[in-house]
């Protein structure tokens, strides 16, 4: 399993490369399998939670581009002179926007894949000496944020289950006890920073990182991705132009293709049900 | 001025070249026409009828072949943009359109005129297409009305390129219409233009249109064989760690 840091930074410039410079359809559904291959075998029991979010950001430019838009050849159907969404819907508009919204998926379902693999600990544990400190409270704070949101959630469904109100007029009880578990781990945090020695003389490292063959693969599968889709000729797509896409050419579809080496890394280590990825 | 001369000369050549190859294979040709038509801003209106072999040509090969003299500037993927026509503005204006008038561009359509949606890289001009060409300031201001029979003559297949040159009286050019369905204006006096009056640009042609290829199963097979490994690929890794 991959799990170094740049390792994976490096897969997601290089299938943002991907998402953001083809534009033709059929290289994007490669890229999109791909994106779920990738998902599959990392995703560690958590369900994809930002998919809805993707879905509407993917689905709102067809709509857009298809009522806005008056351009093109393939005539849906015309409506009346009403202002703005009147006059000729045509398909070439909602292949374009269909082109644009299936970019903005894979930006981030790419994102929400490096949100899934990458731990924060990870992260910090990599940065050079200079960054640790500001690193560490970083990744503390950006914590925090998850966190104060699970406590609201806990406390409200406390309430719930005493039989108390739940509508908005119950926001005072509410924050109270919000406030007090938010200062109590501020608290925890800070006793178990001075136990570990935070900010005394050298840094300490417990289970230092290592690359390993499959990392350091997926490095070089990436780079190489990275190089290949910005060297090789694009395949334009223009809807307004040619309707139908033209299959890109074989080198092209390999580049994107060799995104997927971290699918078929996983595929091969053995099976480990240890949860220590939590 | 060396470029509009290399033109010409290469002009000259594919003509040259052109008439070759139309002279040996006399049936292959089947010439198709576009007409482009500029108008400055005094309202001179200049016509050129353009001869091609290929079965489409774009806005700008239009332009380049027609021997009107331009200068274009490329806008990476963007495409192209034509900064000066004809000598106007006399010089090239800082990132090409400059801050008062520009060349606006045009397809005719039915009986008007119609702005165009791509740049003149990417539009595409078929057999009967017409182009306009109008440096004004301001939205639809269109070239003045000028039918495609009266630039390149009846539509007939023996009909050879040629030229014609309009003018409009200058103090006319605010009271031309706007792209309506109004007659054709009379084609009278002779217009000094500042491009070489080439008689040969007229006649070239680009080179003949080769035959279609069959299509490559190479890229098909190759997607679909890729897509057919993913889908493996996605389900051992489903049945190794459960759904």
């Amino acid at each position: 399993m991959i799990r170094h840091p740049l390792a994976w930074g490096a897969w997601t410039a290089a299938a943002l490369a991907a998402a953001f410079i083809d534009r033709n359809p059929y290289l994007q559904a490669l890229l999109l399998l791909v994106v779920i291959n990738v998902f599959v075998p990392y995703r560690g029991g958590r369900r994809a939670g930002t998919w809805k979010f993707a879905l509407a950001l993917a689905l709102v430019p067809i709509l857009f581009s298809a009522a806005l838009s008056r351009f093109g050849e393939h005539v849906l159907f015309t409506l009346p002179a009403i202002p703005i969404i009147g006059g000729r819907w045509t398909l070439d508009a909602v292949a374009f926007g269909a082109s644009t919204g299936l970019a903005l998926l894979l930006t981030v379902a790419v994102f929400g894949i490096l949100q899934t693999t990458v731990r924060s600990a990870d992260v910090v544990a990599i940065l050079p000496r200079p960054l640790y400190r500001a690193g560490t409270t970083v990744a503390l704070a950006l914590a925090f944020a998850p966190k104060t949101l699970a406590a609201f959630q806990s406390i409200r469904e406390a309430r719930q289950l005493r039989g108390q109100r739940t509508g908005w007029r119950s926001t005072p009880a509410l924050l109270l006890p919000l406030l007090l578990t938010t200062l109590e781990r501020a608290l925890q945090y800070g006793e178990s920073l001075d136990a570990r020695g935070f900010g005394s003389g050298r840094r300490s490292r417990y289970r230092p990182l290592r690359w390993t063959v499959p990392d350091l693969i997926v490095v070089i599968a990436s780079l190489t991705a990275i190089v290949a889709i910005a060297v090789l000729p694009a395949v334009p797509y223009n809807p307004y132009l040619e309707l139908t896409p033209s299959v890109p050419y074989p080198d092209r579809l390999l580049a994107v293709a060799l995104l997927a080496v971290p699918a078929f890394v996983a595929s091969l280590s053995r099976v480990d049900h240890a949860p220590h990825h939590a | 001025m060396t470029f509009t001369t290399a033109a010409r000369l290469s002009a000259a050549g594919a003509a040259a070249m052109a008439a070759a190859l139309l002279a040996t294979h006399p049936v292959h040709a089947a010439v198709h026409h576009a007409a482009l038509v500029i108008q400055h801003s005094s309202g001179s209106l200049i016509a050129r009828c353009v001869a091609f072999a290929e079965e489409q040509i774009t806005g700008l090969q239009l332009v380049d072949r027609s021997g009107v003299q331009y200068e274009a500037q490329t806008f990476g993927s963007v495409g192209s943009a034509i900064c000066q026509l004809d000598r106007e503005p006399s010089t090239v204006p800082s990132g090409c359109f400059g801050s008062g008038p520009y060349w606006q561009y045009f397809h005719r359509q039915g009986g008007g005129w119609q702005t165009s949606a791509f740049g003149a890289s990417s539009s595409v001009l078929r057999d009967g297409d017409m182009d306009g060409w109008r440096y004004a300031v301001g939205p639809n201001l269109a070239p003045g009305n000028v039918a495609f029979a009266s630039v390149c003559g009846p539509p007939s297949p023996a009909a050879t390129a040629t030229a014609t040159h309009v003018a409009q009286a200058p103090n006319r050019a605010s009271a031309l219409p706007v792209a309506t369905a109004t007659p054709p204006t009379s084609l009278e006096a002779q217009a000094p233009s500042a491009s070489p009056q080439a008689n040969a640009v007229l006649t070239s042609t680009g080179p003949p249109r080769e035959p279609p290829k069959p299509a490559a199963m190479g890229p098909w097979l190759a997607f679909g064989g890729m897509a057919i490994l993913l889908l493996a690929l996605g389900a051992i890794n489903l049945r190794r760690r459960g759904p």
